[in-house]
């Protein structure tokens, strides 16, 4: 067929199909979800058991165990940049949510994680917990993904329900947070991504 | 009667309405990934692609990752504008009827 012939209709069915196959692409496969998911869970339920259980004075050694998987990502990411053949703007606005979700965090752990206002060093488990909603909430709109959405909403539910538990069960909360809303929906995420790119 | 305005010739033809119309959708996307979503063979859409550039629709950046030549390609404001123009002109046609 000669490039020019085209009629008005057949201009209509290639917009369509061409912003179809551009948007029928899914490309998150959890695998992010499911490194700090895992990660928080050893490192909330851990210190939990160096604190109270073997009343360890280096209980807080565990989260230095985020460092090792900040590499992980880093690697992580670094690799699929390398076989990425295009950018979504979903992927652009999710880096941006992430990018500031991480910023927030360490302002917040400068913050509260200072002598004066924290001088147990335990970590203040609602706080985390209604900034972890956050990202969460906003990928799971981004990506129409319920699993994240809930698991959101689930982390401001436990944070306002942290506010009134004991010091001690702080930690606890944050585990069963990463469970809802990173483990599990990381999990859906992996099983979605591989059913889509079977 | 209603009058009609051309459609742009530039995005009038198969194979750069479909570049056109993938890379609206996407912020930047890479040669090989193009040429497989729109089943067209590298000569053609490189000369295609080419002809968007010339007319300022499409940005090219050719650089290189890990030592293979890469071509990424992403759409302009000049191109969005023509792109809206392109589909507001092909409403006003299909709803004058064939």
């Amino acid at each position: 067929m000669p490039e020019d012939s085209i009629t008005q209709q057949e201009s209509l069915a290639i917009i369509e199909s061409m912003i179809n196959k551009a948007k029928n692409r899914f490309s998150e496969n959890g695998f992010l979800y499911l490194l700090w998911g895992w990660v928080i869970l050893f490192c909330s339920l851990g210190q939990y058991a160096l604190l109270f259980v073997f009343h360890s004075p280096w209980h807080w050694t565990v989260w230095l165990s985020t460092w090792l998987a900040l590499i992980v990502q880093f690697i992580y990411i670094y690799r699929k940049r390398r076989v990425k053949r295009v950018t979504t703007y979903t992927e652009e606005i999710l880096r941006y949510v992430w990018i500031a979700f991480v910023i927030l965090l360490f302002l917040m752990g400068f913050i509260f994680g200072s002598k004066q206002s924290n001088p147990n060093g335990v970590i203040n488990g609602s706080m985390l917990l209604a900034i972890y909603g956050m990202p969460t909430f906003l990928s799971g709109i981004i990506l129409r993904f319920r699993g994240l959405v809930a698991g959101g909403i689930s982390c401001w539910v436990l944070s306002l329900v942290a506010i009134y538990a004991p010091a001690q069960y702080q930690l606890l909360f944050v585990a069963a947070g990463v469970v809802i809303a990173w483990i599990i929906p990381g999990y859906l995420l992996r099983a979605r991504y591989k059913q889509e790119n079977a | 009667m209603l009058m009609f305005k051309d459609l742009d010739p530039i995005l009038h033809s198969q194979l750069r309405l479909a570049v056109v119309s993938l890379l609206i959708s996407v912020k930047k996307a890479e040669f090989t990934f193009i040429r497989e979503k729109t089943n067209s063979t590298a000569g053609n859409l490189s000369v295609q692609i080419n002809k968007l550039k010339e007319a300022g629709y499409i940005d090219v950046t050719k650089q290189f990752k890990d030592n293979y030549p890469q071509t990424i390609c992403n759409i302009t404001p000049k191109g969005i504008v023509a792109f809206e123009e392109y589909v507001k002109n092909l409403q006003s046609y299909l709803h004058q009827g064939p």
